[in-house]
């Protein structure tokens, strides 16, 4: 009974003889192909009905692709023809009690109690004892909304085409219809319609981004309901269709028009410029308070941690630089950059081997990359040199990321009394296992090199090799 | 330990005039109180007329220039450099900044300094540097060579485009090594190169980058307003 929750949206199925429709229509109404084309070929020896409405389908309905792409596009536009919309329920948990017994509703913390046939169809009246009962009273079954918000304009429009019809139909069985009335009726609530859809549009969408060809859209949408309006006006008003005396009707009727434009145009100028202006002023507004937010929250709070810590010089430089990097972070950051890429994740092991231990680490990086699980390696293993570096060293830790085409190369350098490789005791893992040893493991490479004036650490990781799970073509 | 700019080769008397150009009163007396007593600070200027006016009087060797200063048209640094293009041969820009942005960097390179620094570093590092670009070599620190490597991209182009527009397989060589911590010194060592070739590579590049016309420069400069 009610299947319309689980009704797949109609789109042209690309199983298909001609354009897909009848299999598309066949999915979406849940009833054999065979039984569509048939009624469809049927439809099409009554006076050819039936190859108007597959014509009809054909163009109006998309494509199963152009579907998904629309919608990838455009979320929420209220304009796109709702009748290919997903119909979401299937990914949608359901949070209140389901319209019928047909759709298995993820169960509820209590769900073992309930058996979904227990409760009453249609209406989704929730259970007697259900605990969600409180809140799902509230909300109404999405279905109905759905139906209410998504498929109104479609409703009316029908309903509309179905009024014609049936004044056609009158007509032709001989009852006088007054069409001189109901013609410019028709055309002022057409145009008022097309002209509140288009401030409906404008109210969501057109403050916020716009784009001119949105725009110019709607001003040519706007104008035609305008006219619409005006015409079905002028005719009733005049009674008569006659030309000559519409026309005069017209003419003066645009006289008054400008005059009254002509009138509120500086007023309504005024207006949108006050409007304009205290919105600046209130962008200004919010983006000096996040400023000031930031500054509190971080900078001045370091200061008050100085002057407490004065007496450290250690501590005080440990927070000037923390204070330094975050302060840089935030007002260097490239906004264009994708977060969580491996020049950032290098940065903030940086940021933490220098908060352990209190030696500057600078870090340089040339190009980036996405992380890979492989990085992930190579990320610790660079932590764990720069620990070395860090820690034996005893001062600035220079480290250099370069990462192209794939390939990702880091290098950790300190001015250290440096130290042999052959020497280090095998017990020490920190360099054998942390650092070469995780690169091996990985298909990265480790080398180390240390001499009287330092040590640099050289990791190498390659390109995803063959590529299995990502960067198919 | 921390004579990141190579200890080049150090004439016994050497000493350099220069002028202090920078907003911050403290920052201006620490580095001068920083800096060697060989360096003699012949002026400091806070804003971009004194800078000038400074400038042209005293005629130094060096000018320790940051790159954001107040006053003239809001040019900050590179104004500074362009009021001061009479000048500009025999008195050497060495720039200074906390500012991390490339633009930044790229604005004042491109304006004529001959190095960049930031202003952590150590009172031996700054006068290593002042003495190299009084010298006539430019002074590339890790984050310069790491934004060279950015613009220039990191393969030696071969198509045959503008020369000024790519670095050549050395070059790229000597940047990258900057760019990982090393001193002047220990690219040559590094690259089996005396360090005069090293300074001639550095000096090479900075050409590239005050006069290439690439993408990525362009656009630098065009964020600040340079074209």
């Amino acid at each position: 009974m009610t299947t319309v929750p689980t009704r797949v949206p109609l789109v042209r199925s690309s199983d298909r003889f001609i354009a897909g429709v009848c299999s598309g229509l066949a999915a979406h109404l849940g009833v054999p192909v065979v039984h569509v084309r048939v009624a469809m070929a049927l439809a099409s020896l009554a006076g050819g009905a039936g190859v108007v409405f597959y014509a009809w389908l054909w163009i109006m309905v998309p494509t199963a692709d152009e579907s998904a792409r629309r919608q990838a596009r455009r979320p929420s536009s209220p304009i796109a023809p709702a009748v290919s919309r997903e119909t979401v329920p299937a990914a949608v948990p359901w949070t209140v009690a389901p319209a019928g017994g047909e759709i298995a509703p993820p169960s509820t913390p209590d769900g073992g109690l309930r058996t979904d046939t227990a409760s009453p169809r249609g209406l989704g009246y929730p259970a007697p004892g259900d605990a969600a009962a409180p809140g799902s009273q509230t909300v109404r079954p999405p279905w109905f909304r759905f139906r209410e918000m998504r498929y109104g304009k479609e409703i009316l429009l029908g309903a509309g085409l179905l009024l014609v019809a049936g004044i056609l139909i009158a007509q032709l069985l001989g009852v006088d219809v007054p069409l001189g009335t109901l013609i410019p009726a028709a055309a002022v609530l057409g145009g008022a319609s097309i002209a509140w859809m288009q401030l409906d549009e404008t109210r969501r969408a057109g403050l916020v981004d716009k784009t001119k060809a949105d725009q110019a859209g709607g001003w040519a949408r706007l104008a035609a309901g305008l006219a619409l309006v005006v015409a079905g006006v002028l005719v009733m008003v005049s009674g008569s269709g006659s030309w000559e005396q519409t026309w005069l009707a017209l003419l003066a009727s645009v006289a008054v028009l400008g005059g009254v434009v002509l009138v509120l145009l500086p007023w309504a100028l005024k207006f949108w410029r006050d409007l304009e202006a205290e919105r600046a002023g209130r962008i200004r507004e919010t983006e000096r308070a996040e400023i000031a937010a930031h500054l509190h929250d971080s900078v001045l709070q370091t200061l008050a941690l100085i002057q407490r810590r004065a007496a450290s010089e250690h501590d005080v430089i440990r927070l000037a630089r923390a204070q330094e990097r975050e302060l840089r972070g935030w007002l260097f950051a490239d906004p264009g950059k994708d977060a969580g890429q491996l020049s950032d994740r290098i940065k903030a092991v940086a940021a933490e081997v220098e908060d352990l231990l209190g030696n500057a680490v600078e870090v340089v990086c040339v190009g980036d990359t996405a992380v890979t699980e492989g990085h992930e390696a190579l990320i610790q293993a660079s932590r764990e040199a720069m620990l070395n570096a860090s820690r034996h060293g005893g001062g600035t830790v220079s480290v250099y990321l370069e990462a192209s085409g794939g390939r990702a190369e880091v290098f950790i350098k300190d001015r250290g009394p440096g130290f042999d490789l052959q020497h280090v005791p095998e017990d020490r893992l920190g360099v054998r296992e942390s650092i070469i040893g995780r690169m091996n493991r990985h298909g990265g490479t480790a080398a180390i090199s240390s001499s009287g004036e330092g040590t640099e650490v050289r990791l190498g990781f390659p390109a995803a090799p063959q590529d299995s799970t990502e960067g198919k073509p | 330990m921390n004579t990141t700019q190579g200890q080049g080769s150090e004439p016994a008397a050497r000493s350099a005039r220069v002028v202090i150009v920078d907003d911050h009163a403290i920052f201006r007396s620490g580095l001068k109180a920083d800096l060697d007593p060989s360096i003699h600070v012949v002026g400091e200027a806070a804003t971009v007329e004194q800078a000038i006016a400074v400038i042209a009087q005293q005629r130094p060797d060096v000018v320790l220039l940051d790159v954001h200063l107040p006053g003239g048209l809001g040019g900050g640094g590179r104004e500074v450099i362009a009021g001061s293009a009479a000048l500009l041969p025999a008195t050497k820009f060495l720039a200074l900044s906390v500012s991390d942005a490339a633009e930044d960097v790229v604005a004042v390179i491109r304006a004529g300094a001959r190095g960049y620094v930031t202003k952590t570093i150590s009172g031996t590092e700054i006068t290593d540097a002042v003495y190299r670009v009084a010298g006539g070599d430019a002074v590339f620190s890790p984050r310069l060579a790491g934004f060279v490597l950015d613009a220039f991209g990191t393969a030696p182009a071969d198509i045959a485009d503008d020369e000024l527009d790519r670095l050549s397989a050395r070059e790229l060589e000597v940047m990258r090594l900057i760019a990982r911590g090393y001193s002047y010194k220990e690219v040559a060592k590094e690259l089996f190169i005396s360090i005069k070739t090293v300074e001639t590579h550095v000096s090479a590049v900075l050409r590239k980058l005050q006069l290439s016309s690439r993408h990525e420069l362009t656009k630098w400069a065009a964020e600040r307003r340079l074209l």
